[in-house]
């Protein structure tokens, strides 16, 4: 596992290097502040859902999510005078509501996780859209919020709170992961549910536990995003933003059957595309080719660690 | 006194009827072999011993008082133990990791308890060495062999003190030595004064280390006898159903 995350660290220090060299601006402090901010914000909802993906599900409606609360995140500032941190507490309750909601149909009704969270994507970004009569949410010109907006979108240092926040949520999650009865009960659920369930584990409860805790991040990651970007059309907020979450938890190490995964891995995975990214911006290389770059460093990424995964094994002799 | 007893305990997936009205009882100290073919009912009839299915009838007494179990942890905190046929483990985890799959060590308390690995890494340690096995505590379940996950499934059972342990299959997939290890170690139990129950295929097995066989039929118990007034022979017959019942 360790093996793992060193490799994905020397593929983000040989890409960085090579961006640095072609383009030395990749290294102004500028470039770093603003890809660290991006770290943060896509690492947050990257977090939870290497949760999900542990537990051997998968989780869809991220980017709808964030359609939808931060259309309601801003209204409860903008149209209700809400007082910010009861607004924020409201989305993150949300956010818990929604995964509750997927944990349960789920586990209960026994739905694929998969389904579940299609539907959702596609609900909750209609809801955003019918709430907003499909128009653009924002706040007002000349409206502040100094005390929220120094939380989400300041910096200190140089160094911008969505990372810090990021980089928190990581050190306390990685020891829930890593440290605590729960998420070793992930990982085995992930694996083997019934053995789970034949040593007296409560696997509906793990698993439904997984998808609070990606819902809650989610909400969390929503207000981020709605500050960051100061206003929302729900037709296109947020959209796709599930997939640099499962690319980011992918390139992480955790498989989609369920079952491995570290939070090393998955905060590594989240700098790796952020940097990607920055690489097509600063090499010049047209950016409606963003996408087929990532899904290029992917494959190869998945290519490469699956052969050294099975020169490793044959070296053990194993299967 | 019997430590368990079961009254006419039956169980039925819709409408197959995988377990009909069985009634048996079992002494401390005691290793009870359990036959039949395939599909007879034995897995069945010791899950719900285990409390992962419920009976659809009948009653179960552990030491003279009634037993209702409603998961896996009643059983267990019953002191009945159950190495599971295909032995219920998690590759993704070590071998500690499994031993103590439900039962973690922690330091700290309550919500804040954090996993005591080394603890946890001592006495799987300690516990393969009793059972005489190579298997390393820090070792992935799904890099092992057949014997050694045989190893983690067994150790399960004996980090509590058990009254009863149930053994389905476990000289299944595993070397000669292995069965030996195994049958020596189902004698170590007995003689701490546990009930065993051992569901083989294998004659040898049971005709070396049982005290009393039971063979099941299609969902019934066609027999039950001490081993010594028993043969090989003629368990074949009552497993094959050449001999009706006995
Ligand atoms: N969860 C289940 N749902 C439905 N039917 C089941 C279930 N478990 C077992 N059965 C059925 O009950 C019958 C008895 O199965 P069981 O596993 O107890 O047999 P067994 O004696 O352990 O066989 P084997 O020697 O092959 O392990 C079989 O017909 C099986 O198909
Ligand atoms: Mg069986």
């Amino acid at each position: 596992m360790f093996k793992k995350d060193l490799g994905l660290l020397i593929l983000i220090l040989v890409v960085g290097t090579a961006v640095a060299i072609i383009n030395p601006r990749f290294l102004s402090p500028i470039n770093l502040s603003n890809t660290a901010n991006l770290i943060g914000l896509f690492g947050m909802f990257s977090i939870g859902m290497g949760f999900v993906i542990i537990t051997g599900g998968i989780e869809l409606s991220v980017g709808s999510i964030f359609a939808l609360l931060g259309v309601v995140f801003i209204d409860l500032l903008v149209t209700f005078g809400w007082p910010w941190p009861l607004a924020i507490l409201v989305i993150v309750i949300a956010g818990i509501a929604l995964g509750w909601l997927h944990g349960i149909l789920i586990t209960r009704m026994h739905l694929q996780p998969f389904v579940v969270t299609l539907c959702g994507l596609l609900i909750y970004r209609g809801i955003a859209r019918w709430y907003t009569e499909d128009g653009t949410a924002g706040f007002e010109f000349g409206i502040t919020f100094p005390a929220l907006e120094w939380l989400t979108t300041g910096r200190s240092f140089g160094v911008p709170h969505s990372f810090v926040v990021f980089i928190l949520l990581a050190v306390v999650m990685g020891v829930v992961l890593h440290r605590s009865v729960f998420g070793r009960y992930l990982f085995a659920v992930g694996k083997n549910e019934e053995a789970a369930r034949y040593s007296g584990i409560n696997t509906s409860r793990i698993v439904i536990a997984a998808y609070v805790i990606s819902g809650a991040l989610c909400g969390l990651a929503a207000v981020y995003l709605a500050m960051y970007t100061r206003s929302i059309s729900p037709a296109s907020h947020g959209s796709f933003y599930e997939l640099y979450a499962i690319a980011a938890a992918v390139l992480g190490g955790c498989s989609l059957r369920g079952g491995e995964g570290s939070m090393l891995g998955i905060v590594l995975g989240a700098i790796l595309l952020q940097v990607l990214q920055n690489l097509v911006n600063l090499l010049g290389i047209p950016s409606s080719l963003n996408f087929a770059v990532m899904g290029g460093v992917i494959l190869i990424g998945v290519l490469a660690d699956q052969q050294f995964t099975r020169r490793r094994q044959a070296r053990l002799g194993k299967p | 006194m019997a430590v368990l007893e079961l009254q006419n305990i039956s169980k039925h997936f819709g409408a197959i009827h995988a377990v009909s009205d069985v009634t048996l009882s079992l002494e401390p100290g005691e290793v009870v072999g359990l036959m039949g073919d395939n599909g007879a009912g034995k897995s069945t009839l010791v899950k719900m011993i285990a409390g992962n299915f419920r009976p659809s009838h009948g009653t179960m007494r552990l030491e003279g008082k009634e037993l209702v179990m409603h998961r896996p942890v009643d059983a267990r905190q019953h002191g009945i133990e159950i190495v599971h046929q295909d032995l219920a483990l998690c590759d993704n985890l070590t071998a500690a990791a499994n031993v103590y799959l439900g039962r973690e060590l922690l330091i700290g308390f309550g919500p804040f308890g954090v996993l005591d690995y080394a603890s946890m890494y001592q006495r799987a340690a300690q516990l393969f060495k009793e059972l005489k096995s190579e298997t390393r505590p820090r070792d992935l379940v799904k890099q092992m062999s057949g014997g050694q996950r045989q190893a983690v499934a067994i150790a399960r059972t004996m980090l509590s003190k058990a009254k009863i342990v149930l053994m389905d299959e476990p000289t299944a997939a595993i070397s000669v030595r292995q069965v030996a290890e195994v049958l020596h170690l189902i004698r170590l139990l007995r003689d701490q004064g546990i009930a065993i129950v051992l569901i083989s295929h294998r004659m040898p097995d049971v005709f070396t280390v049982a005290d009393r066989v039971i063979v099941m039929r299609r969902g019934r118990k066609v027999a039950d006898k001490p081993i010594a007034d028993s043969s090989p022979e003629e368990v074949t017959g009552l497993i094959t159903g050449a001999i009706e019942k006995v």
